[in-house]
């Protein structure tokens, strides 16, 4: 994982469903088709945003809006998602976290900030997020995605994807990507990106021993994400 | 006066329709000047924008210099490779931007903030907002300035705006990479937006939602009325702000019509906005343009006061010349006129000499005068209908019985006529007309009713000298004259003891020659009382009665037939009638004799 992306997922657990927890399962996304452009500035001021002439731009970090997630396993254990919010954004604009799970946002910069969901308002609990407190709440229904703002700072936008699954994680900078321990079984691996899922899934079969390698390919980004 | 009434109508006329310009012809001028201010406004608020863009540039080039300064560009590269920024990395960091911030000349920004390449804050200067380490990535102008673009943005905090400008910082020796961002940001102050304003004649006020934030005048306006029409404002263009409809606010006693524009940035999606406005005069339409009205506006070259001079002098010659044409002269005239029939010189006016009302004036005086007399002579041709004609000349008195007179006047022939109408008897038919008694002789001195003693007695052949007859003894009331009055001289002595209080009563005046009965040489002394009550009417009555028989009988006058109670009757009746006639409020009777028979007369009497 990047420094950007300090979201801890503890929704792992070491036994699912009764079955015997096999090995972690990691790899790393091929972004080679995985290239965005840059979206529109947010915010501009009167001038529009000039490329400096010295060095190309960079090009846009796609990864920390990527999820990935092993279908497959129900959430038996959800457990609890630490979700960081770092400076001016959160360390990691997408998050995912089991159904049933316990979401856990703690607020590491100095400025006080008040979250809400705006698809369920209720989801968070009232009241302003302090500089190194936390809020918690617990996510119930699966396939739901919440945006989550504080109206006070136009810039400050995150998604926290729940899905039904015991196995969710986040990829750093360079594309990796690892669930931990995963009970021995057949999964498909999907990842989520910036607002939606991407086309295809990739296999994943999880033996009884051992550490588990795959490295799906990342479709282009530009095609529709399912939502 | 009809000229004057046409030339008074115009004159109002034109007096409406200079009235009807002056209150019409500010409008259009108003409406001018109204437009043209929703024009400068526009214009000015687009300029506005403009002067800010046009800063924007300058500051964005300020930031270049931080970000090409080698001594920040080694600082980031260090920062950017450490796993923490502590206070020890931080320190020298910040000296060096203070150094270059000082080294900059012109407009010097507020603060400066060192970012690495991870989007931690190394450094800041004069801003205390973020720790060392602090992470502001994630705000759009980090971001981009991270990504290689250079970019400004406007960012609010605590109640102050700041105008922000980010560039990256390149490590331009091999291999070039990006090493962090500088972010430099300008406050947004009074002295800023004077300056923005300084030869546009406006006021610029820059607002975070209903709070000002700054402005180039001390103005306390509610913005309250202004943010629904800023949330109104949706088009991506903020140009088309400007050419919103200005809305009229007001600060203390001032007026002002603003417009606003929507502010860009961060800012700008939290209700940021700027406010242009232009202070309106303190009144407008008629009365504002008067007060708008300058002396160089009233001097001779810019005024025709020579045209509205003379044009005064002509409407005011013509109305008095109207004046004087249709209402001095016709009414001096009239008063001239007046003043002869006062004087008696004329009977009338004249009624051809006077034009238009007077004629008519004239007119109606000669009517009232007609009627007059013609009443005059009514009243006396009543009366003598009433009553008889009284003695010639008394107009205000009324004989009653003249039924006794002879036949022939004594010394004379007898009247050919017959008594008056209004003579009543008390008895049978006159007796055919019996020769006048030997005492009535014209030539003989006026005689008062005769005393027993002195009163001729009636004889009629008796052509001796005047001496009065034997009588029995009269009343004492009765103070006839001894002798018995011959008519011509009777009638002649009453002309000159007119009672005033009847010619007064009738109106009329005692101008000619008249007789009256009332000579005490000739009537009874004081056989006319006042009818007060009931029994005073009724002594009267009697006591008229009294004198009445006794003269008839000196002038030897048959009596027989006459009782008190016709008498009585017959006095009541033509009293009634009296009053009712002339509105009297008694009336007296007197006994007098006349043409040698005992008559009576009716006195009315007006007042006490």
């Amino acid at each position: 994982m990047t420094f950007l992306v300090r979201v801890a997922v503890f929704g792992t657990a070491m036994f699912v469903g009764g079955a015997a927890v096999a090995g972690p399962v990691s790899g790393k996304l091929d972004l080679t088709a995985a290239t965005a452009e840059r979206p529109p500035a947010a915010t501009k001021g009167w001038l529009d945003r000039v490329e400096n002439p010295l060095a190309p731009a960079r090009p846009v970090n796609v990864t920390s809006q990527m999820i990935v997630v092993l279908d497959g396993a129900k959430p038996s254990s959800p457990g609890q998602v630490t979700w960081e919010l770092v400076g001016e954004s959160f360390g990691h604009p997408v998050m995912g976290a089991p159904a049933g799970a316990e979401v856990l946002i703690k607020n590491l910069s100095g400025t006080a900030r008040t979250l809400i969901a705006a698809e369920d308002p209720k989801l968070i609990p009232a009241g302003p997020l302090n500089p190194k407190g936390s809020k918690s709440f617990r996510t119930t229904e699966a396939n739901k995605i919440y945006t989550v703002s504080d109206s006070e700072a136009v810039h400050l936008k995150g998604k926290l994807v729940v899905v039904d699954s015991q196995y969710v994680t986040t990829v750093d900078e360079g594309g990796k990507f690892e669930f931990g321990e995963v009970a021995e079984g057949s999964y498909k691996l999907r990842i989520f990106y910036k607002d939606g899922w991407l086309d295809g899934t990739t296999d994943v079969v999880v033996g009884a021993k051992g550490k588990t390698e795959v490295n799906p390919k990342v479709p282009a980004l530009t095609a529709s994400a399912k939502k | 006066m009809f000229l004057s009434k046409i030339w008074f109508f115009l004159i109002a006329l034109v007096a409406a329709i200079a009235l009807t310009i002056a209150l019409t012809l500010p409008r259009p001028a108003q409406r001018h000047f109204v437009e043209e201010e929703h024009k400068r406004l526009s214009i000015a608020c687009g300029v506005v924008d403009i002067q800010l863009a046009d800063d924007a540039r300058k500051r964005l080039e300020l930031t270049g210099t931080f970000a090409r300064s080698e001594d920040i560009v080694k600082a980031l590269t260090a920062a950017s490779g450490a796993d923490k920024i502590d206070e020890a990395r931080m320190k020298p960091a910040r000296d060096t931007a203070e150094k270059v911030m000082t080294a900059v000349s012109g407009r010097k920004p507020d603060f400066a903030v060192l970012i690495d390449k991870r989007g931690r804050v190394v450094a800041s200067v004069n801003l205390d907002q973020n720790d060392p380490g602090d992470v502001v990535a994630g705000r759009p102008l980090v971001d981009d300035a991270l990504a290689g673009y250079l970019r400004d943005d406007l960012w609010t905090r605590n109640g102050t705006m700041y105008f922000v400008t980010a560039s990256p910082v390149i490590k331009r020796d091999a291999p070039v990479e990006y090493v962090g961002a500088v972010v430099l940001g300008h406050q947004v102050t009074n002295d800023l937006a004077k300056f923005l304003v300084k030869t546009l004649d406006v006021e610029l006020e820059f607002y975070m939602g209903k709070d000002a934030v700054a402005g180039s005048k001390s103005l306390a306006i509610d913005a309250s009325q202004m943010l629904p029409r800023v949330k109104a404002l949706t088009d991506p263009d903020r140009g088309k702000d400007c050419l919103a409809e200005p809305l009229e606010v007001t600060s203390g006693k001032e007026s002002y019509t603003e417009i606003e524009r929507r502010l860009p940035g961060e800012a700008g999606a939290r209700g940021a906005f700027y406010s242009v406005l232009i202070q309106r005069p303190s009144t407008i339409g008629f009365m504002g343009t008067l007060h708008g009205v300058k002396k160089s506006d009233l001097t001779p070259g810019r005024f025709p006061w020579h045209f509205v001079g003379a044009g005064f002098v002509i409407v005011l010659a013509i109305g008095i010349a109207l004046m004087m044409m249709e209402a001095d002269r016709p009414l001096k005239r009239l008063t001239a006129d007046a003043v002869k029939l006062a004087k008696g010189e004329s009977e009338r006016l004249s009624e051809d000499a006077h034009g238009g009302k007077f004629g008519s004036i004239a007119r109606s005086v000669n009517i009232h005068i007609d009627k007059v007399s013609r009443e005059a002579k009514t009243a006396k041709k009543d009366i003598d209908a009433l009553l008889g004609p009284a003695p010639e000349g008394s107009l205000g008195t009324i004989d009653l019985l003249a039924t006794a007179l002879p036949s022939a006047r004594p010394g004379g022939p007898a009247p050919a006529a017959s008594a008056p109408p209004s003579d009543f008897k008390f008895s049978a038919p006159p007796p055919a007309p019996t020769p006048p008694p030997a005492s009535f002789k014209p030539s003989g001195p006026p005689a008062s009713i005769p005393k027993p003693a002195a009163a001729p007695p009636p004889k009629p052949a008796a052509p001796a000298p005047p001496a009065p007859p034997t009588r029995a003894p009269t009343p004492p009331p009765v103070a006839m004259p001894a002798a018995a009055p011959a008519a011509p001289s009777l009638l002649g002595g009453l002309g000159d003891s007119l009672d005033d209080d009847i010619l007064g009563g009738l109106g009329l005046s005692n101008s000619g020659p008249t007789t009256g009965l009332s000579n005490p040489a000739i009537a009874a002394p004081e056989p006319a009382g006042k009818l007060g009550s009931t029994a005073d009417g009724e002594a009267h009555f009697r006591q008229v009665y009294e004198q009445f028989l006794t003269v008839k009988k000196t002038c030897g006058e048959p009596t027989a037939g006459l009782s008190f109670e016709k008498f009585s009757e017959k006095l009541v009746k033509n009293r009634d009638d009296l009053m009712a006639k002339t509105g009297c409020k008694e009336v007296r009777f007197t006994v007098y004799v006349k043409e040698g028979k005992a008559a009576l007369k009716a006195t009315p009497v007006k007042d006490e």
